[in-house]
């Protein structure tokens, strides 16, 4: 029976031609305001792997109470600020000094007026005490406020195994301390913690070593050089690597940390839209093609900025299309791997591996110890001779103090746990267990009816809330729940996207997500939060049915 | 009838073509086709002559050759063939850079009970969930002993400063900074954008000018002076000359001015005053006169990470600006259990910093007088710098001379290090020089030792 929609029936079983077809580079389906854009890559053993990221527009209503919503709010903020500014009402924020009340005023009125009157009727979701390691479950100090949220006190009592959803533990291994610690006891006993010196003068210990050719060798490239601090390697070594006369290209959502390291040095910044590849294309032509702006001599260099996993947008770079782009231009790439390394890939060591990727056609792969290894700080691997001329220009090398041994330890240690050099497979199943829980997650989510964000392989989800009131109402609620979640709201997304950040474990046990997506589901119907038009079924092989009928 | 009077116009047209002159009809006939080639003719535009086709695209695209990712570095340069220190930095191993107080066992046990208890790492920036109590005590306790209101954490040393000054100077303020402040301070001027202006080192006539000067532009436009804050950038001691910075002197210009004083206290926090307060408590000043006092727990309290105190109305703002506290993740417990200990052992023997005051003396007295070698710094610093007397012309040539000196001194088991620059980067470039740093634990027959010892290197180098 010939089918109207141009696939044959074979077995009971649609085949779908278009599915399958492999001409086009990139194409943008578009199906009910879904845009899904199917890719593939340019290896060949890997052409059935489709990237598939949403990104999905709330309805208009949605997004019409949500600006209604901030109007309200910013309206009782002006009435709010008049009344105190006539003593009607008592004003509880800090004041200047008496003697200092003739000097220009420290802040504009107008910076603080969104952290006066909006941030502070919900502060309390923000900057919530523990009392535990970050583990899969940790206990929250209790607190509560007399006068709005201006000031809290603590109550004393701490509730106790809160779920927890929104540290970036993505192996689990933040614990207490157990026996596998026993190390790190022993370096704290030998070398202290502090180590009081630069890298270049005193500060180069036996542990720095050690750590840097284990990450070498984690990574497959040729050499790394650790950092004490995972935003500052990023502010303090791109201004070594370009300077004025060069370019970068940086994507649109980069962290502050990259934006402050582009600002610092001096280069040109051009911005292209995320994750899309035909503006960054455009950006590299008229940039080879025309040079600098005014005198039209050509770039000094070219630097591509972006990172593994965008963590508030959840999404994956498309790194094999920015591969092929940088070797047709002859750029550089700089790839911050900080929510991907240890969490993405079959044996965690990043996009490169996720992609099927060489890690030398990277140049400058920079990552931090803070997410999946349980301790602080950043590297920066490549090749020899970039990772030589960092350790002796870069500004953290310098000024800035070493990585503390106790750390250097740990790191040493979950290291050695993930790529199974302590005897065990347990790390390589904690990054399956990991891939397994976000897929799982992800794919609840979705059934449910929830907005997500990001690649499906993604372990931070970003799960859309849009309005303030309901940013808070959910923080709340789900504390009561005994669930921790973080939930963003402006500045740090756009104004009216306001989500709620989940990390995926693999701490996590099943139980734990399913108590987890229970509560979701009572909150979604609660604060009507469902609003996805394209409820997913759980049989996805039946989307492209176009009757259910038995055809004879 | 209209028809009629139409015929009638129509025929006058006629006869006025015939009546007119012949090089009039000439003229008209050149005229009309002059316009219709003019219509009908593609349109001359200049930028056309001047964009390239595809072809010449695509062959300029092949032709553009990048300059390498990073330049050569030769083999031997220093940093590629560092000192590694194996042990812990304490006075017997190495003499090293900055550690004032070195109470290792001590501050070992409090670490390790917060090993214990949280782990190690946080995994998450501070707003989100990983503010733990240790991070609220040891605000708490900074507060309390530096007698401000309040107290905020950072969990990198060069990040505090960096990030605490663009949160409050931004575009179009104008910062005073001294010459000799550190790359930090740099760091963070740059990326707050401002007008900065530097005045000579420790020279209070000189920042005066520069005061007055910018008082007559205000007059010339008041509106925007309105709007314009000022702030004055100075350390307590400086890391790079070793000197104390006038803060009295800098109170009176501050009140006059109309300038607010963010005071960077690196190496004079538990060094300085009676009770280790920094440079306030040495002068006795008062410390609401300051705005902002940063400093990094790296020197004195044996950790890592740096805070900030002053009064709330200054502080509570970093927690959402300051982009080195909202984006990165918080320290680690046991760093901040270990600075928690250390405050502990401060405030407890406040007898060390006399002890401290008395060393730094005698070994600044001990280093007077070696011919060739000029002792920079003040006699209450512990941390001051050794420079040559007379430069040979060429900085590296001096850089060579002092690095004999210390290697030598090295094999006698002193260690001592060059004060480290990136040299194309510091705005104004300190001469090349030795840092000597004294601590605590140091007995005065050590110190003895050293001296001499350095004494004999230097003269044999020299000579």
């Amino acid at each position: 029976m010939a089918n109207p929609g141009g696939g044959a029936v074979c077995n009971g079983k649609l085949h779908n031609h278009k599915k399958q077809s492999n001409g086009s580079q990139s194409r943008n389906c578009t199906k009910n305001g879904i845009v899904k854009e199917a890719q593939q890559n340019g290896k060949p053993h890997f052409c059935d792997k489709l990237i598939v990221e949403s990104f999905e527009e709330a309805p208009l209503h949605v997004m019409v109470f949500t600006y209604m919503g901030y109007g309200i709010g910013t309206l009782f903020g002006y009435l709010r600020d008049f009344l105190r500014n006539w003593g009607i009402e008592k004003c509880n924020a800090a004041v200047e000094r008496k003697e200092q009340k003739d000097f220009v005023p420290l802040y504009q009125d107008f910076e603080n007026f969104y952290t006066r009157n909006l941030y502070m009727r919900i502060r309390d979701n923000w900057n919530r005490p523990i009392c535990s390691a970050p583990g899969p479950l940790f206990d929250v100090m209790e607190r509560v406020s007399d006068d709005y949220n201006w000031t809290f006190r603590f109550t004393g009592r701490v509730i106790k195994d809160v779920i927890n959803m929104g540290s970036y533990n993505f192996l689990g291994l933040a614990a207490k301390y157990d026996e596998s610690m026993r190390t790190i006891k022993d370096v704290l006993e030998v070398y202290g913690t502090g180590v009081a010196s630069t890298r270049h003068e005193m500060g180069t210990l036996d542990k720095h070593k050690e750590l840097e050719d284990l990450v070498a060798k984690f990574l497959n490239v040729e050499a790394a050089m650790v950092f004490g601090m995972g935003f500052a390697t990023n502010s303090m070594n791109i201004p070594a690597l370009v300077g004025k006369g060069c370019l970068i290209l940086s994507d649109e959502l980069n962290h502050t940390s990259l934006v402050l390291g582009a600002r610092l040095s001096g280069a040109t910044i051009r911005i292209f839209k995320h994750n899309n590849t035909q503006s960054l294309e455009k950006l590299l032509r008229d940039a080879v093609i025309y040079g600098q702006p005014r005198t039209r001599r050509a770039w000094k260099k070219i630097l591509i900025l972006v990172e593994g996993v965008y963590s508030m947008e959840g999404s994956i770079v498309h790194l094999p299309q920015i591969i092929a782009l940088k070797k047709k231009y002859k750029a550089y790439l700089y790839i911050d791997e900080a929510h991907s390394i240890g969490a993405v890939g079959p044996t965690g060591r990043g996009v490169t591996e996720f992609f099927g990727l060489d890690p030398h056609e990277v140049d400058v792969l920079m990552g931090t110890f803070t997410k999946s290894f349980g301790a602080s700080g950043g590297y920066i691997a490549g090749r020899k001779d970039l990772v030589d001329y960092l350790r002796v220009h870069s500004h953290s090398a310098v000024y800035a103090s070493s990585m503390s041994p106790p750390i250097a330890e740990q790191i040493i240690r979950s290291l050695k746990l993930i790529m199974g050099l302590d005897g065990t497979t347990q790390g390589l199943q904690r990054v399956q267990q990991l891939a397994k829980n976000t897929r799982y997650f992800r794919q609840r989510l979705q059934e449910m009816g929830f907005i997500i964000y990001g690649n499906e392989n993604a372990s931070v989800v970003p799960l859309l809330l849009y309005m303030p009131g309901k940013v808070a109402a959910f923080a709340r609620h789900m504390l009561e729940k005994k669930i921790g979640v973080v939930v963003v709201g402006f500045p740090a997304t756009p104004l009216a996207e306001a989500r709620a950040r989940f990390c995926v474990s693999a701490a996590h046990t099943r139980e734990m997500l399913d108590t987890v997506l229970e509560a979701l589901d009572e909150m979604g119907d609660l604060l009507q939060l469902k609003y996805s038009r394209h409820k997913k079924s759980a049989r996805p092989e039946l989307y492209d049915e176009t009757s259910f009928e038995l055809e004879d | 009838m209209a028809t009629a009077t139409e015929q009638w116009v129509l025929v006058e047209m006629v006869q006025a073509l015939y009546e007119a002159p012949a090089y009039h009809l000439i003229l008209e006939g050149i005229l009309i086709l002059w316009i219709i080639r003019l219509l009908f003719s593609k349109t001359y535009k200049l930028q056309e002559r001047s964009d390239l086709t595809v072809k010449e695209k695509e062959e300029l695209i092949e032709e553009w050759q990048p300059e390498p990712l990073v330049p050569p570095v030769p083999k031997d340069h220093p940093a590629l063939n560092y000192n590694i220190v194996s042990g812990p930095p304490s006075h017997k191993t190495v003499r090293e850079w900055k550690r004032i107080i070195i109470l290792v066992t001590l501050i070992k046990g409090s670490s390790l009970a917060s090993l214990k208890k949280y782990g190690v790492g946080l995994f998450n920036h501070l707003t989100f969930l990983t503010e733990i109590d240790v991070h609220l005590d040891l605000e708490e306790r900074l507060a309390k002993f530096m007698k401000t209101e309040e107290a905020i954490i950072y969990s990198y040393g060069f990040a505090t400063i960096a990030s605490a000054i663009p949160a409050y100077s931004k575009r179009g303020d104008i910062v005073f900074v001294d010459r000799a402040a550190c790359f930090a301070i740099q760091k963070g001027l740059q990326a707050s954008r401002s007008d900065i202006k530097l005045f000579k080192h420790n020279d209070m006539a000189d920042l005066e000018r520069l005061l007055k000067e910018q008082e007559i532009e205000d007059q010339k436009n008041p509106r925007k002076a309105r709007v314009t804050r000022r702030f004055i950038v100075v350390e307590g001691l400086y890391m790079n000359t070793g000197t104390i910075c006038p803060l009295p002197e800098l109170v009176k210009l501050k009140y006059k001015y109309k300038a607010r004083i963010f005071l960077e206290e690196s190496l004079s926090f538990g060094v300085l005053g009676e009770h280790g307060r920094g440079v306030t408590e040495h002068y006795g000043i008062n410390i609401d006169d300051i705005d902002l006092i940063s400093a990094n727990m790296e020197n004195a309290l044996a950790s890592i990470g740096g805070f900030c105190c002053g009064r709330s109305f200054v502080i509570d703002h970093q927690r959402l600006s300051g982009q080195g506290y909202c984006f990165s993740a918080s320290l680690p417990p046991l760093l901040a259990a270990a600075a928690i200990e250390a405050l502990n052992i401060m405030e407890e023997n406040p007898g060390i910093f006399a002890v401290l005051k008395e060393k730094c003396g005698q070994i600044h007295k001990a280093l007077q007088g070696i011919s060739g070698l000029k002792v920079v710094g003040e006699s209450l610093s512990p941390a001051f710098h050794l420079q040559l007397e007379e430069s040979t012309g060429s900085r590296e040539q001096d850089v060579r001379l002092l690095q004999e000196i210390v290697d030598q001194c090295m094999n006698r088991s002193i260690a001592l290090t060059q004060a480290r620059y990136l040299e194309k980067e510091e705005k104004c470039l300190p001469p090349p020089s030795i840092r000597v740093v004294v601590t605590v634990e140091q007995t005065e027959e050590e110190l003895e030792r050293a001296a001499s010892t350095i004494k004999e290197v230097a003269q044999a180098v020299l000579l």
